[in-house]
Formats: structure tokens, sequence, C-alpha cells
């Protein structure tokens, strides 16, 4: 009995089969049978032409309005962090009360700091390895400045435990926020990427091509067995179906090929140099960071040092990336050129038992202005590019949005005009 | 795109590096794992070498020959007659010891107990107790910065950071006369009941990494919970922070804590003994022998007790300086 139960459905699809296999020995029956290929050709070609079209309009949006958002957050994050540890370094060496202008920059970078931790908060997914490392580093910045409003109140008081408090909070940002920092900024790269890969939208536009290829053989196949079973040459409704998926491929076409192009000076114009560039920007400050923490170690050549000559081998100014800003990356190098050389001379004099003068050039306001004229290069050529960026994805969004909706209706009349077609033909065998 | 390489890699070794430089910190070494608990007579007794190196007395010296040469004019062909053409002493310390080596906030300079000791011995050798270069060394290297491994020249020329002479450092290094005579003791709340190690079962006890005040620690039952700084200063910043609930080191570093921070008192006997002396190279015994001389005329002419009373008059009137012994 169970079998029996068991078969009788499979039979039944077997049956469906055969009657719709045996369609395709009568005239009539092989029109439904194209009827139906082109109905359903026409409705998938549709449903993915929109679903391609969202689907790039939401990956750009996305970009615009978050993956790159969240970098350039995560950038702040990072950089803040570390600057601030730079000057908290500074303001340790120059001794006495911190001077002013460093503690202004240090408030700023912190706030800016927070302000950027409040707004990745929202553009990373809750529960996510990136939102983790944002509420960790949410509350690792209050630590870290409610240490170093400690170490200045006891510094006010002249208590040599100031410095160490700022050395306790000096290990929590470099040994804790700052690997959290660098973990964020390399999500949102991967983020960017997956956002170009989505926005580009790749599998789907390929699934689109195939079935706009299908459906216009189908819609020619059709018309030439109508042309040899009936003696009209032009079956009218069906050449303007053609036409319309042709005007359908026509339009997808332009706009994804403009939309790509768009994507693709985007990225080479505006991500990529804008990460080489931020890149960049925290290699310069981690160059100014070992120098300050090399003379308050107070030991020489030591591991600092030997940082601050990693940071400078990698820190570049030629690379394929820069090549859209050449002329500031020009200035960024004679100006890092010029800081460098005061660099040398710092530690000439370190090296040279003369510690108070290399402290006072390190801190002093020759060494202080060149390295802030090479960071006001590099920002300035990262707003430039953070504007190329915002153009070129503004561009490739446009008319997206409109193919979401055309698309399926293009595809519907073009079902209309197929069913309209074959059944004046369907009409004649009634 | 080009991805985001690590940019932060050596960040962290180099703020452990950071740390511990900023932090090296004044180390005491058991001076006898059996010692009494009542501290003995500075001189009347003999620091045991660690086990397995032969017995020695840690605290007798090279003995100066003849009298100071003046200053500017020392003896030629000697390493003296090398810094003085140099034109500097170069002297490893660390700079968060308070009372001892510490930076001063205000000035930004590094002054203490220690650095005194320098600047007299600076004084002798140019007449200038400012033709001193301080480095500051990581506390677990301060014999191998006077050994002068791989040919490299020695990188400073005396160690003087609260350093005890003990037997097992004589083999690497010369120490000088014994210019302090410490002991380890402990750091609580003020309203703390704590009277020594033994009311510290199962509670954190922080000490200076790589000191031998840790190691104590370790060795000490019942057992306290030792908890590893990078320096004293930032002990007390744990201490602050209620992390731990005392520090133990040498009495004198205490009282440089206990100084920045009404709420804490020393507390307890010395447990150890901890005679300071200045490490030398075993390559300059001329050097080791003009330091005693030194040394030796300071506590005749009371140089010793005017430093003493500047640095350390908040431990009670100066006591007699640690009588030289020669060996």
């Amino acid at each position: 009995m169970t079998t029996a139960l068991a078969q009788r459905p499979v039979e039944g699809g077997r049956g469906v089969l055969r009657r719709v296999g045996q369609l395709r020995h009568t005239s009539p029956g092989r029109l439904q049978l194209l009827l139906v290929v082109l109905l359903v050709l026409g409705a998938l070609t549709g449903l993915v032409a929109g679903v391609t079209a969202q689907s790039a309009a939401g990956g750009t949006a996305d970009l615009r309005d978050r993956a790159q958002p969240l970098l350039a957050e995560a950038e702040t994050v990072y950089s803040a962090l570390a600057e601030a540890d730079t000057i908290a370094a500074q303001a340790f060496l120059a001794g006495g009360l911190e001077p002013q202008e460093l503690t202004r920059r240090y408030e700023q970078r912190l706030a800016q700091a927070t302000t950027a931790l409040t707004a990745a908060s929202r553009r990373t997914p809750e529960g996510s390895a990136a939102a983790e490392a944002v509420h960790a580093l949410a509350a690792g910045t209050t630590r870290y400045a409610a240490l170093v409003a400690t170490a200045r109140g006891a510094n006010r008081q002249g208590l040599p435990v100031g410095a160490s408090y700022l050395t306790t909070a000096s290990e929590l940002n470099q040994q804790t926020l700052q690997p959290q920092a660098q973990a964020l900024f390399q999500f949102a790269s991967r983020e960017l990427d997956a956002g170009y890969e989505q926005a580009r939208s790749s599998w789907w536009l390929i699934l689109l091509l195939v079935l706009v290829v299908a459906l216009t053989l189908a819609l020619v196949g059709t018309q030439i067995y109508l042309s040899h079973a009936t003696r009209r040459t032009f079956n009218v409704p069906l050449v303007a179906a053609t036409g319309l998926t042709v005007l359908l491929v026509a339009a997808t076409g332009v706009l994804f090929a403009l939309q790509r192009d768009h994507l693709r000076a985007a990225d080479e114009d505006g991500s990529a140099p804008v990460t080489a560039l931020a890149e960049r920007r925290i290699l310069a400050l981690r160059e100014r960071a070992s120098e300050a923490l090399t003379l308050a170690a107070r030991a020489g050549d030591d591991a600092h040092e030997d940082d601050f000559q990693a940071a400078q081998a990698r820190l570049t100014f030629d690379d394929r990336e820069l090549l859209t800003e050449a002329a500031l990356m020009h200035q960024a190098r004679a100006r890092h050129d010029a800081y460098l050389r005061l660099h040398e001379k710092v530690r000439e004099l370190d090296d040279n038992g003369d510690y108070d003068a290399a402290v006072k050039l390190a801190v002093g306001r020759e060494a202080t202005d060149a390295f802030t004229a090479l960071t006001d290069t590099l920002d300035q050529a990262l707003t430039a590019r953070r504007a190329i960026f915002e153009a070129e994805i503004q561009h490739a969004g446009r008319g997206l949005g409109a193919l979401t909706l055309l698309a399926p209706l293009l595809a519907l009349t073009v079902c209309v005009l197929a069913a309209l077609g074959l059944r004046a033909r369907l009409e004649e065998y009634r | 795109m080009r991805r985001r390489a690590p940019l932060t890699r050596t960040r962290i070794a180099v703020a452990a590096g950071l740390a511990m430089i900023l932090a090296a910190a004044g180390c005491t070494d058991p001076a006898d794992p059996d010692a009494t608990p009542a501290p003995p007579p500075p001189t009347a007794t003999t620091t045991q070498a660690a086990p397995g190196t032969a017995a020695c007395d840690a605290r007798a010296s090279l003995r100066p020959t003849g009298a100071l040469p003046a200053p500017g004019k020392m003896p030629a062909g000697g390493y003296l007659a090398a810094i003085q053409k140099r034109g500097r002493l170069v002297v490893g310390t660390s700079q968060d010891s308070p009372l001892f080596s510490s930076r001063n906030p205000f000035t930004g300079r590094v002054e203490g107990f220690d650095i005194d000791m320098g600047r007299l011995i600076a004084a002798a050798i140019f007449g200038d107790p400012e033709k001193l270069q301080i480095k500051v060394i990581p506390h677990a290297d301060r014999t191998a910065v006077l050994t002068g491994e791989d040919g490299q020249p020695d990188v400073v020329d005396l160690v003087i950071n609260t350093m005890t002479a003990n037997c097992a450092r004589w083999q690497e290094v010369d120490f000088s006369t014994v210019y302090l005579e410490t002991g380890q003791k402990l750091l609580v709340a003020k309203d703390s009941e704590v009277d020594g190690l033994e009311d510290l079962a199962k509670q954190k006890v922080c000490a200076a990494v790589g000191s031998t005040s840790l190691q104590n620690l370790e060795n000490a039952a019942p057992d306290p919970v030792p908890v590893a700084r990078n320096g004293w200063g930032e002990c007390l910043v744990a201490f602050q922070q209620n992390e731990v609930a005392a520090i133990s080191t040498d009495d004198t570093i205490l009282a440089g804590l206990a100084a920045q921070d009404p709420f804490a008192k020393v507390v307890g006997r010395r447990f150890t003994e901890e005679p300071y002396a200045v490490a030398v190279s075993k390559k300059h015994p001329d050097l080791t022998r003009f330091v005693n001389a030194v040394l030796e005329r300071s506590r005749r002419d009371g140089t010793w007790k005017t430093i003493y009373d500047r640095w350390l008059g908040t431990l009670g009137p100066a006591p007699q300086p640690p009588a030289a012994r020669y060996r």
C-alpha cells in the first residue's frame, strides 16, 4: 500500500511531462509551448533585471553611506588615538605644565575619536567583531582619558607619579586601543571591498545577460518559426517585443557600463588613494611618536628609534595609488625630508650627550612646524581624494533607481506583446 | 585596491619598552635569604652569595690608591683620562625611583640621591657636576651595560640605580663601597591593619618587574599574590586604582612613594637587607678605586650627610654613613 501511494504522484508527474512532450507534435501545441517559454523568459528577465538594478543601486548607496564613511571613521579613531599618544609623550618631554597648544590639540583629537566611534557604532552590525572593537574602544578611550586626566592632576601638584599615570595611559593606548582601532580599520577596508563587489553585482549581471540572450533568441526563433509556418513574414507584436528587449539591453548596458566606470574611478581615484594617504598619515604620526618616546625613555637609540626607522622605510610617496596626487606628494616628500633632517639633528644631539638640547629641538617650534606642514599636505590630499570619491559614487548611483522600476515594466510589456502576437495565431486553430 | 598592512605591530613592543625604561626601577636583591628580620648593624653582616656561588663579602670593594687627583687632571693612560677626554660621565639609572632617580615634573630633570652620587663623581673628574649624562637603562640590563659584550664599547661608565651589591653580581661587575643600607618593607593603605607580609596571604602585592623585591614576594610564605608592574611609579598607580593591596620594596623607595600619597603608609620591619653600591665594569678597576675615594671623602666632609638629608630626611635624621670595607 505504501509503495503504491509513494509511486502515484511520480506517475502523475510523468503523465504531465508526457502530455507536455506530446504538445510539440501538433502546431497549436508548439505555439503553446513557445508562448510559455517566452512568458517565462520575459518574466524572469524582468525579475532579474529589477533585482540587479536594485542590488547595484543598494550596493552603491551602501558604499557611499556606510562602507566609505566607516573607513573614514576607523581611520579617524586610529590616527586620533595615535596622535593623542604622541601629544602626551611630547607634553611629558616638555616638562612643567603641559603647553596649552598641546592640551588643546589633545582635547580636539580625543573628541574626534569619540565622535567617530559613536558614528562607527551605527555602521557596524551588532554582534560582529567590528562592533565589539567599537564597544571596547569606546570603553577604553574613556579609561584612557581618565588616566591622562589623573596624570595631569598629579603633575599639577608636582607628584612624580603623574609620569607613571601617563605611562599607564600610554600603554593602554598602544597595547590595547591602537590594535583595536587597527582591527576596526581593517574590518572597514574589507567592508569597502565587499561594498564594491556588491555595487558591481557581477553575478546578477551575468544571469541577466544569459536571460536576455535567451529571451532574444526565443523571440527571434519564434518569429522565424512563424514566418515559415504561416504566410506572414512579420508578426507586429513580436517585432515590437524584440525591439523592447533590445531597448532593455541597451539601457541596462549603458547604465551599468557608466556605473562600473564611475565605481572604478571612485575606487582608483578615491578609495585607494584615501586609504594609502590615511596609512601614510598614521606612519608619519608613528615617526613623531617614536621620536618623542625615544627621548622620554632617555635610553639613546633603542627600540623606539628602530620603530622610527621602520615607519620611515614604509613612508613612501611615489606609490601607484598616489600618482593622482603627484604634485602634493612631491610637496609631502620635501616636507618629510625637512622633518627627517631635524630628526637626525635631534638624534645627533642626544647621542652626543646633549639631552636637553635634543628635547628642546624635538618639541620646539621648528620641528612642530615641519611636522605639521607634512600632515597638512597629507590632509589636503586626503580632502581632495574624499571629494573625488563622493562625486564619482554620486554619478555611479545615477539611473539605477529608475532602472529598478523600468526594467520589470519593459519585461512585462514584452510578455504582453508576446502573448498578443501568439494568441492571434492560436485563435486560428480554434 | 592596496590593503592596509598592520601599522602597530611594533608599537606593542615599543610601549612595553617605554614602560620598562620609564620604569627601570630600584632593584633589590635578597641580601641573605635567611637574614634575621631585625636590621643588623650595617657593617657587621656579610652578604651571602646566592646558592651555588662562592661566598664573598659583597660589601668589600677595591681600596683607593693615594689621594684623589685634582679635577680635570686625571692620570694619563687610564680609563679616567678617557672619560675626561670624552667630556662627560655616563651614568645608567632609572627615572622613576622617587628620591633616588626620578623625573622632577616641574623641570623635567632627573634628580635624587643616586643622581647626586653621580654628580659628586662627575664633579671630582671635571670640577663640574653638570658633566653628567643620564642614560635610562632597562632593569634587567644593569650588569650587561657594563660588561660590553660582543666587543662593543660599554653603554655607560657607572650604574647608580638603587642597586644592591651581592655576590652573584660581583661575578659580573665590580661594586664601589656601600653608600646606603636599606631593606624591604611594605606600603599599605593608611587605614590598613597589615603589619607584615604574613598579613597579606592571598592578597595582591605589587613590585617592579625583574626586581628581586618581586622574587622575594614569590618566595614568601604565606603566599601573597605578586603583581608585576614596570616600575615603582606604576605600582603606585595600581595601588591608587585599588588593583593591589600593597607595594613591597626597599623602605627608601617606599618613602618616596608614600610621600606622594597621603593615604598610604610604610609598615613592618625590614625583612631583607640591601646595601646599595655603584656598579663599575671589571675592566676599569681604576674607576672603582676613584669612586671609592670620592665616596670616602663624602663620608668625611659631610657631603654624604647633606645628600641624605636632602632626599631621605623624611625618614629621620641621617644615620652614620656606611663605613667603607675593602678587600
